[in-house]
């Protein structure tokens, strides 16, 4: 066995384990921390698919921004409604047990029905890229590339996504405003 | 198998530099601080305390773990790991000499900010796992700081990345100097790709870069946590802040990730902005300084030099410069900086377009 499939393997096992373990944990701080070390094992899972600019985005947004909020919001939170939280930890997502189930078993049928499907061969359209060359190496440098859809082709979703944040932020400083004294 | 003892030495030589740097920062940092204050530092263990720190690591050495009752054992104990390997993954990309560094990858600088950020996530979980109101009083206020300081220091990145148009920690390092494959500007007039030397540096392309540095700088001491911006660690109201708790071999390594940092974000400010590897010196007609004193040891020398000698300013302003009030690190922030690496950074678009075409 090489090392990148060992180093896939480690990488995707970490992810499962640990993302099977923030749900089952009792200990909230400690679930939103290991949380860190699922978000981490995929962005490595992401390198594998040589998509490197959107593995350290994960790790910049998700793991610098979000988890970091995520964490302030728990401490934050008062006692009580922590004790509510861990008394509903036995049902998923307030789903009695039979109906939680039934929708996880549903999903590993399609998972399995997926699998079942593929036949270990690519797709015509992935093979005829290969014949003419159109693909990408791991030594490539694709955020050029990424530059210049995201300004060309993608602009739109590109500009929606800006006036999105711009309006967040424009939300949050509204909201954490001083009120008028009167 | 040789290549991958080769992925196992890199770190190892890393990390030892490392260690040995903060040994001597350490002593420096003192020397320096007896000097501000007008008396001598340590002199007792060795000749001027040259053995001083070493003494010091071997007591914390020695010192016994102590878990405190109420903590999160396991937050408690993974805490400083993770604070350190932070800073220690950071060094993966930074260039030491021309081609001469453990991973060229197209992504450097974005993978640095992105993995120091991780850093907040360490000091939250110390705060956290201590069970203790300092610890997390201390580690809340170090991550308003560094969540905030690090938009500032990307923005300003960004300034800079605008003007080299790759990110790729490498080929930053090589357009500065006389072995550049793009010509190269001083401050947009004056072509010195032949030249090179100080001229050719990125702080030099552009007037407004020079203040983008400075933004930079100050930036990356906040995101340091030191003075004068160290508030988690406000020994007069929040006893030792975040690493109330720690002691021992633990203790060590909180207080080597923090050099760590020190010296990662002033070689980072040096590969950007000061020119890397390269030297100062400029081919002047015949003399061809520049080609003479560039290459793979002296590309070392220079990277070791320029950083030290940027240690060496954050040493002096930490003991020059009495400590920000946490409004007053804030208002700094959101409303001197930020504004102003916006602004550089609409000049460096423009600059981009207008000049250097």
């Amino acid at each position: 066995m090489n090392l990148e499939v060992f180093l896939f393997y480690a990488f995707a096992v970490l992810a499962i384990g640990s993302a099977l373990l923030v749900v089952s944990l009792k200990n909230t701080a400690r679930a939103l921390f290991l949380f860190f070390i699922t978000l981490f094992s995929m962005a490595g899972l992401f390198l594998f698919a040589l998509a490197d600019f959107v593995a350290i985005t994960q790790i910049m947004v998700y793991v610098g921004g979000v988890l970091i909020l995520m964490i302030f919001a728990f401490m934050l939170s008062n006692k009580e409604l922590l004790a509510d939280l861990q008394n509903i930890s036995g049902s998923f997502i307030s789903l009695p047990n039979w109906q939680s189930l039934l929708l996880a078993l549903g999903f590993f049928a399609v998972i399995l029905l997926g699998l079942k499907e593929w036949n270990n061969d690519m797709p015509d359209w992935m093979l005829s890229n290969i014949k003419s060359g159109d693909i990408i190496s791991p030594n490539d440098n694709n955020i050029h590339q990424l530059g210049i859809k995201f300004m060309t082709q993608y602009v739109l979703p590109f500009e929606v996504i800006s006036i999105f944040l711009l309006m967040a932020l424009i939300g949050a400083a509204h909201l954490s405003r001083k009120e008028d004294t009167q | 198998m040789g290549e991958i003892l080769l992925h196992i030495l890199v770190p190892i030589v890393i990390f030892g530099f490392i260690a040995l740097f903060t040994l001597f920062a350490v002593y420096a940092e003192r020397k320096v601080a007896g000097f501000v204050q007008d008396r001598l530092g340590p002199m007792e263990t060795g000749k001027f305390g040259l053995l001083q720190t070493f003494a010091d690591i071997l007591k914390l050495l020695q010192k016994e773990l102590i878990n405190p009752a109420a903590a999160d054992k396991i937050l408690f104990a993974i805490a400083p790991v993770i604070i350190f390997v932070a800073v220690f993954i950071g060094y993966s990309v930074v260039p030491w000499a021309p081609d001469f560094l453990p991973a060229d990858t197209h992504t450097g600088l974005f993978f640095i900010m992105a993995v120091v950020s991780i850093d907040a996530l360490g000091i939250l979980m110390a705060g956290w796992g201590s069970n203790n109101k300092y610890s997390l009083l201390g580690s809340i206020r170090a991550i308003a700081q560094m969540v905030s300081y690090e938009i500032p220091v990307g923005l300003s990145l960004i300034a800079a990345v605008m003007i080299t148009q790759t990110l790729n920690l490498n080929e930053i390092a090589i357009n500065q100097g006389v072995l550049s494959t793009e010509s190269i500007h001083f401050l947009g007039f004056w072509d010195v790709s032949e030249i090179g030397g100080v001229f050719a540096w990125n702080i030099f392309q552009a007037p407004h870069l020079i203040v983008v540095y400075v933004i930079f700088f100050v930036a990356t001491l906040a995101e340091c946590n030191r003075a004068p911006f160290d508030i988690p660690e406000a020994e007069s109201e929040l006893i030792g802040g975040f690493h109330t708790e720690y002691g021992g071999i633990r203790f060590a390594f909180v207080f080597l990730a923090e050099y760590a940092m020190m010296f990662l974000v002033a070689m980072l400010g040096v590969v950007i902005f000061l020119g890397g590897w390269n030297t100062p010196f400029p081919n002047i007609g015949p003399v061809q300084l520049a080609d003479w004193t560039t290459g793979l040891v002296w590309g070392i020398f220079w990277t070791l030099s320029k950083t030290l000698l940027i240690v060496g300013v954050q040493m002096w302003i930490r003991w020059t410069l009495p400590r920000f009030r946490a409004d007053q690190l804030m208002n700094l922030c959101w409303k001197v900086m930020i504004p102003i690496a916006f602004a550089c950074m609409a000049i460096s678009g423009l600059w981009r377009i207008l000049v250097m075409n």
